[in-house]
């Protein structure tokens, strides 16, 4: 079974992907899928009692997720390349603008050194690339104790300058 | 200056940590080539033609003794003994070892500095006037806000992964020394209406395969939002710049793409959004950063003529590598790195040491560094000038060349690049030994000569009056040439005069243009004044007349 960091913690993945198997905790399927199943022109492919989770590719438009930010339990954020960026500023708008709480997961060709940046922009999960040590990665969450911006979980505020975490 | 406090300290220190790491786990085989690029990358480490080059920051131009010294002791303990200048104010170390590298950067942090964001897909050092807080024409001290840049865009968590790198430039004067056109984002320091201080906002200006003049999409910006507009514009870029095509990645590309209005609109709308958050400066904050740029407790001292009974040699000294300051008294001086037979930029151990040791002694202790690769001692009093000139003669950085034919730019080149095509360093050598005549050069009047080895214009040739290119013709160098470019406040880029010329036609080439510049001019027209009232004609037709 897929193994993720979540919360710190290396853990087991109970989703199943958009090209996998449907898994029987949850299912993660396109954004595309995700609102023809919420408008109801697609039958869920979740069995009964699975959630549904959605996979955001870098072209996508994560507002679209607003109307249903409180109900989603997991926002999966595809980098199909590690030089890929758009899906920090995903990460950012939907934890800051959409108020969206639940699991937000960087998945693809996630590496080490970009877990810290990913955390400051609210990723709290990541399904790192094929071998990319979990342990080390789940460490790399503490690589700096301080930043200069303010991001998710750090208000720089009056002198724009605080600690991380 | 601004001085480190304990945040800065511990985040350099940190990045010093995590680059050691990095270094280690690709020398133990943990990390591939392709994976370990994009970290040595920003942490400014380039593989170069004969091994690795560490480009190190300097903010904004702005350099303390102490900073100049550990400069020095770098490029003896870790290179050969000396250190290239930039265009972008910063400093570069061909022949560091990669194993050594973490070393220089903990090194570099004990005097403040860093490596960080240097090179790589993210915002770079910005850059601002080398004259910024002396110079007459200024209307704010662009510093404060460059050092708040600085720290903004230092990890920017959103902003690391961007579709290509991004320069944000800084001026203060109307007069612009920085080449803020032709940067991703130049910010302007204006008064606005009610005389408060804030910034016009120009977006997509650069330079590489697409040349463009930045456009204005903001008359006013009032200084609190400068983060807020900063990021707006950033994160416009982030999500609609091409990825596809590393030629079509700038800012440039997407503002062209989308049309002048609709960027402004996109970028407005989500200005809109985020312009009252957190990125809203606090007053207390932007003048505790003022504060670290504070005026000197220069003396009342009346201007003076410095040059009489003085020999020729200081005179022309004095007139080419001395600039107006704006407290009587004083005068910026120019620490010229264009002597002939070295490589523009270049600068020895030695040197920086002395100099180091002068600015102590008779100016601020700082020294500027400059986008066209040379130096500044900010506040030399006018009494001290005479001195000044025969320490700097000692150290071979007086030759009186500042804003001559001899005062090129030029990137490294073929001899240590491994992108470009041609050899930037040779011809400025066979320039310099063809005009050797510093009369002449005098006589030819202000003259910006920019050279690059390859489009990706390190050399700015574009905005140079006279411009050269290094272009590849079936494994040889060729070399193109353009006039009538210039990054000041007049912003213009240049027209080919026609097809490239032979490596060894290139000084010849200049030659002809300068005779049809000198038969033509009226009274005190400049080169440039001329190209832009004759346009390329005349000078084309004399290069390649058919009699030749």
């Amino acid at each position: 079974m897929r193994q993720v960091v979540k919360h710190r913690q290396c853990q087991a993945d109970a989703w199943s992907m958009p090209d996998e198997a449907a898994a029987a905790a949850g299912v993660v399927v396109s954004l595309a899928d995700y609102l023809a199943v919420q408008a109801g022109t697609l039958a869920s492919p979740a069995p009964a009692g699975a959630a549904l989770g959605v996979q955001l590719e870098p072209a996508d438009d994560e507002a679209q997720l607003l109307p249903f930010a409180a109900q989603l339990q997991l926002v999966v954020v595809n980098f199909p390349k590690t030089a890929e960026g758009r899906g920090y500023t995903q990460g950012r708008m939907l934890r800051e603008r959409y108020g969206y709480r639940g699991e937000l997961r960087a998945a693809g060709a996630v590496l080490l050194d970009q877990v810290f940046l990913l955390a400051r922009c609210g990723f709290d999960a990541f399904a790192m690339a094929p071998g990319e040590n979990l342990t080390l990665a789940a460490a790399e969450l503490d690589r700096f104790s301080v930043a200069y911006q303010t991001a998710v979980g750090t208000v720089v505020q009056p002198h724009r300058r605080g600690q991380v975490g | 200056m601004y001085r480190y406090d304990t945040l800065d300290h511990t985040l350099v220190a940190e990045r010093v940590a995590q680059f050691r790491d990095q270094t280690q786990r690709f020398l133990a085989g943990q990390l591939s080539e392709d994976e370990f690029k994009p970290l040595r990358l920003r942490n400014g480490l380039y593989i170069q033609t004969h091994a690795p080059m560490l480009r190190v920051a300097v903010p904004y131009g702005l350099l303390s003794t102490r900073q100049v010294r550990m400069l020095a002791h770098l490029a003896r303990k870790y290179d050969r003994g000396y250190g290239h200048f930039t265009t972008r104010q910063n400093i570069q170390y061909n022949w560091p070892k990669l194993e050594e590298v973490p070393d220089m950067l903990a090194d570099l942090a004990t005097v403040e500095m860093h490596a960080i964001q240097t090179s790589g897909n993210c915002i770079r050092n910005t850059t601002a006037d080398h004259f910024a807080g002396i110079a007459p024409d200024e209307i704010d001290d662009p510093r404060p806000y460059c050092e708040i840049i600085r720290q903004w865009s230092t990890l920017h968590p959103e902003f690391n992964y961007l579709p290509r790198k991004f320069k944000i430039a800084v001026t203060g004067s109307p007069a612009d020394r920085a080449a803020s056109q032709v940067h991703d984002i130049g910010l302007h320091l204006r008064r606005g209406p009610d005389g408060q201080t804030g910034f016009e906002v120009l977006v997509g200006g650069g330079l590489g395969r697409t040349p463009i003049i930045g456009k204005v999409i903001r008359d006013f910006l009032p200084r609190e939002h400068l983060l807020s507009y900063l990021e707006a514009v950033l994160r416009v870029y982030n999500r609609a710049g091409r990825r596809d095509n590393i030629y079509k990645a700038r800012i440039k590309i997407l503002v062209k793409a989308m049309g002048e209005e609709a960027f402004r609109a996109a970028v407005e709308q989500e200005w809109a959004l985020i312009r009252d958050t957190a990125l809203l400066l606090d007053p207390t904050e932007i003048d505790r950063m003022r504060k670290y740029f504070r005026p000197l407790p220069y003396e009342k001292l009346p201007d003076i003529d410095v040059t009489v009974g003085r020999e020729a040699a200081f005179v022309a000294w004095y007139r080419h590598n001395t600039r107006a300051h704006k407290v009587s008294g004083y005068r910026a001086v120019m620490v010229s790195l264009k002597t002939p037979g070295i490589a523009p930029g270049d600068m020895t151990a030695e040197q920086m040491d002395g100099l180091a040791d002068l600015a102590d002694l008779i100016s601020s202790g700082e020294v500027r560094s400059t986008h066209d690769q040379n130096l500044v001692l900010g506040d030399v009093r006018q009494q001290d000038l005479y001195e000044t000139w025969q320490r700097l003669t000692a150290l071979g950085l007086a030759t009186a060349n500042i804003g001559t034919l001899a005062d090129m730019i030029c990137c490294p080149g073929l001899d240590f690049c491994s992108l470009a095509n041609a050899s930037s360093i040779s011809i400025a050598h066979q320039i310099t030994e063809r005009f050797s005549d510093i009369d002449y050069l005098y006589d030819l009047g202000p003259l910006e000569i920019k050279m690059s080895g390859c489009m990706n214009a390190c050399g700015h040739h574009h905005v140079g009056h006279i411009g050269i290119l290094g272009v590849d013709k079936h494994g040889e160098e060729w070399y193109q040439i353009t006039i009538g470019g210039s990054a000041s406040g007049d912003s213009s880029l240049g027209d080919v005069i026609g097809p490239s010329v032979a490596k060894l036609e290139v000084a010849n080439t200049l030659a002809m243009l300068l005779d049809v510049y000198v038969s033509i001019r009226e009274e005190d027209e400049t080169f440039l004044q001329v190209v832009r009232r004759v346009g390329v004609t005349p000078f084309r037709e004399r290069v390649y007349a058919p009699s030749r």
